[in-house]
């Protein structure tokens, strides 16, 4: 090394400022690449049997078609009809009614079991699992058993109504009894669902937290409303979303039990668009109704994050 | 090291994208086997009951003996999900050589240009059949299908809950059947003698069975549509006095109130669970009546200016690009003589080729329930036929379903009801 400097070293062994860009480039695009490669599979997945229906559905909306030959292409026609139709209008308020119902209903319902089955109660993972089984059971077969349930000939509520002296309940002939029968199933299928997501957040709450507010003198409901339910605020705001949509997308539980009936009482925007496309055969309209429920759905979730955006409460 | 790793992993994301685009050519690709040299393969698409499904594959079993290296290969399918699977698979272009169809839905699909037109190849058939069915399978004067079977609804009571109401002789021939006045007369009468848990009667024009409202219309002398099937025509008398007929059913107590034409429930299944005294229903169902836990009998559907009945029973159609030629053999095959006879003696459903009018098929039935039946179905003329068969069926059964729940449940007038369906119908059919 006689008679080199540092100097000259690090002149030799230092690479020129722009081939040193070039190689921090090089490895951002080799780290892109590898993650875009790990995504590709779900992407694909995503592209073809999602993105790529939901491009045919949105041109579709726009078109004449029984589901046979070309596609007669009638600008907004479609979307003019659902202004003036008053099935849909009544379909819209039915599904806001059935999510607003369902939504208080089974996140009330499963935060109370949550509460409930936190505690240390004797027999806790049987009545756990009695709660979360109906999540299992498919929405079909949720119909078929509310049909053995409401039947209003030979189901179960009204015999033991009759049985015990009341009045039966027209729960097929009656719209809004049929709603409140279809609800009830909903609530019923969805509540072990929330009570497990609620369980999750209540076992992060650390109990110094509860031990504090007690030698502070608070109260079981004080207790409840200052430290559990802010603290659950994540898994509320998931489980909203998930809810709402879910409710949004009620379909084959609506289809056995009611059929939509009686009249348009329990008829959903998902029933409607079904009806509109495989018994009228009038896909492009039913298109129309497809794209109408998917900007409803994107409006709310906006609006959701942009609400909720950074208020995730923390211990 | 790390840049090894780097295309170690993305060699392998890469390979499973290719494993993954080569196997997504197995959902658009051609379905494996199919036809080989010397061997022919068709495939068939069907809903069909226990008995249908044992007819039909002990006559597929014949077609098969009878034409050596031919293989026939039967989907049988829910009825509920039969038409929406038909659909998608004509618009994907994989829908099966031969399927089934109700006489009302062959219009919509042959207008479509979905169906093998079978004019030449099987249209010397025509002289074969009652007239009424052949013009069922026939769109613009083109043959699209070969009529199976018929089957038609009569009055199925449960003799007990009858004669609880004093109701003990039941009308033996189309001409004594009861009128609509005494068919009323009979539902007060088990009205006053049933508890209000149980009704009189239900009619079976729930889930999609809507046009069978119009054995009413056309019993009181009513048409739906005119002559040229252009123009609705039930805003007439005959149409306000079949609608309120059938309207006082609900509001007298008549039937169960949740058996209207969105109901879920079939009518035969109250019946069936003793609810109530008389269900209309189809021979098709006998089977499942024969299982009843009470004693019963059939008798014949009320008439008023006329008897009439609903257009039932189904076809066998043929669609474009198989085996055509073979698909043809097997429609052919399927309404001979001895296979129809063999296809409605077992599965109790009656034929459409004269040549087997009047012969008793060896229904498997309680005696004397299966002329009945088959007196019943000589109501149908071919102006039903006609009505019953437009194209658009199946926009005319929604604007039925939904408008005449809206009388029936929803306090629709008749006159209002009356003009709905007719706008409904006329934008249908325009």
């Amino acid at each position: 090394m006689t008679g080199v400097t540092a100097g000259a070293v690090a002149a030799a062994t230092a690479r020129p400022p722009g081939s040193r860009r070039t190689s921090r480039r090089r490895a951002r695009l080799s780290e892109t690449l590898v993650g875009y490669s790990f995504a590709a599979p779900n992407l694909v997945l995503l592209g073809v049997f999602l993105l790529y229906p939901l491009g045919l559905a949105a041109v579709l909306s726009f078109s004449r078609y029984s589901g046979f030959g070309t596609p007669e292409w009638i600008g907004i026609g479609n979307y003019a009809d659902l202004l003036s139709d008053a099935v849909f209008w009544r379909a819209l308020a039915n599904t806001t009614v059935f999510t607003i119902a369902t939504l208080v209903l089974s996140l009330g319902l499963g935060l109370a079991l949550a509460v409930l089955l936190d505690k240390p109660l004797p027999g806790r993972p049987v009545f756990r699992t009695i709660v979360y089984a109906p999540i299992v059971v498919s929405g079909v077969a949720s119909g078929l058993i509310g049909v053995l349930i409401f039947d209003e000939n030979t189901g179960v509520v009204d015999k033991a109504l009759i049985a015990a002296g009341l009045p039966a309940v027209p729960w097929q002939s009656n719209g809004t009894a049929a709603m409140v029968a279809v609800i009830l199933m909903t609530v019923w299928g969805r509540t072990g669902f929330n009570m497990v997501i609620y369980l999750a957040g209540l076992q992060g709450i650390g109990p110094e937290l509860y031990e504090a507010a007690e030698l502070e003198g608070a109260g079981a409901w004080q207790r409840f409303r200052s430290i559990t339910f802010p603290l659950l605020g994540p898994s509320t705001f998931f489980l909203l979303i998930m809810n709402v949509i879910y409710s949004f997308q009620v379909f084959d539980l609506v289809f056995v039990l009611t059929g939509g009936g009686p009249g348009n009482a329990t008829t959903m925007l998902t029933t409607f668009a079904y009806s509109e496309a495989f018994t009228t055969r009038m896909q492009g309209y039913a298109a129309a109704i497809g794209m109408v429920l998917l900007v409803l759905m994107l409006a709310f979730a906006g609006v959701q994050w942009r609400l909720n955006r950074g208020r995730d409460v923390t211990e | 090291m790390s840049v090894t790793r780097r295309t170690l992993l993305a060699g392998a994301g890469a390979a499973s994208l290719t494993t993954l685009l080569a196997s997504c050519a197995g959902f658009t690709g051609q379905p494996s086997g199919g036809s080989s040299k010397g061997s022919r393969t068709l495939t068939f698409t069907t809903w069909a009951s226990d008995t249908e499904k044992a007819a039909y594959t002990k006559l597929i079993a014949g077609f098969e003996k009878a034409n050596t290296g031919v293989t026939v290969k039967p989907n049988f399918v829910p009825y509920a999900q039969m038409f929406t699977n038909i659909d998608a698979q004509l618009s994907a272009g994989n829908a099966p050589d031969v399927f089934r169809a109700g006489y009302g839905q062959i219009g919509g699909y042959a207008k479509q240009g979905q169906l093998l037109d079978l004019s030449s190849s099987l249209g010397g058939e025509k002289s074969r059949f009652i007239p009424a069915f052949w013009e069922a399978v026939s769109y613009d004067g083109r043959a699209y299908g070969v009529p199976q079977q018929t089957d038609t609804s009569a009055i199925v009571y449960n003799t007990s809950l009858m004669r609880s109401a004093g109701i003990s002789s039941f009308p033996d021939s189309l001409d004594s059947a009861w009128s609509f006045d005494e068919f009323a007369a009979a539902m007060r009468k088990l009205r006053s003698s049933l508890p209000a848990s149980k009704f009189p009667f239900a009619d079976n024009w729930q889930l999609a069975g809507s046009p069978r409202w119009l054995t009413w219309l056309f019993a009181a002398g009513g048409r739906l549509l005119d002559e040229d099937l252009t123009k609705s025509a039930i805003v007439s008398s005959a149409g306000t006095k079949a609608l309120d007929y059938t309207k006082a059913f609900f509001d007298e107590q008549w039937v169960p109130q949740n058996s209207s034409t969105k109901s879920n429930t079939y009518a035969d299944t109250t019946w069936l669970a003793g609810t109530t005294a008389m269900v209309s229903a189809g021979n098709f169902l006998l089977p499942e009546f024969t299982g009843a836990k009470f004693d019963w009998g059939v008798t014949y559907l009320p008439k008023d200016v006329r008897g009439a009945d609903d257009l039932g029973g189904n076809a066998l159609v043929a669609t474009k690009g198989g085996d055509e030629e073979l698909a043809t053999e097997f429609l052919k095959y399927m309404v001979t003589d001895d296979a129809m006879s063999t296809f409605c003696g077992e599965a109790l459903e009656l034929p459409t080729l004269t040549s087997l009018v009047g012969k008793d098929l060896g229904w498997d039935a309680p005696k004397g329930v299966m002329p009945v039946f088959v007196d019943q179905a000589t109501t149908i003329t071919a102006a039903d036929v006609a009505q019953l068969t437009v194209p658009a069926s199946a926009q005319i059964t929604t604007v039925l379903t939904d408008e005449l729940e809206a009388a029936f449940r929803q306090g629709q007038s008749t006159a209002t009801t009356l003009r709905n369906i007719a706008a409904g119908v006329e934008k249908a059919v325009a």
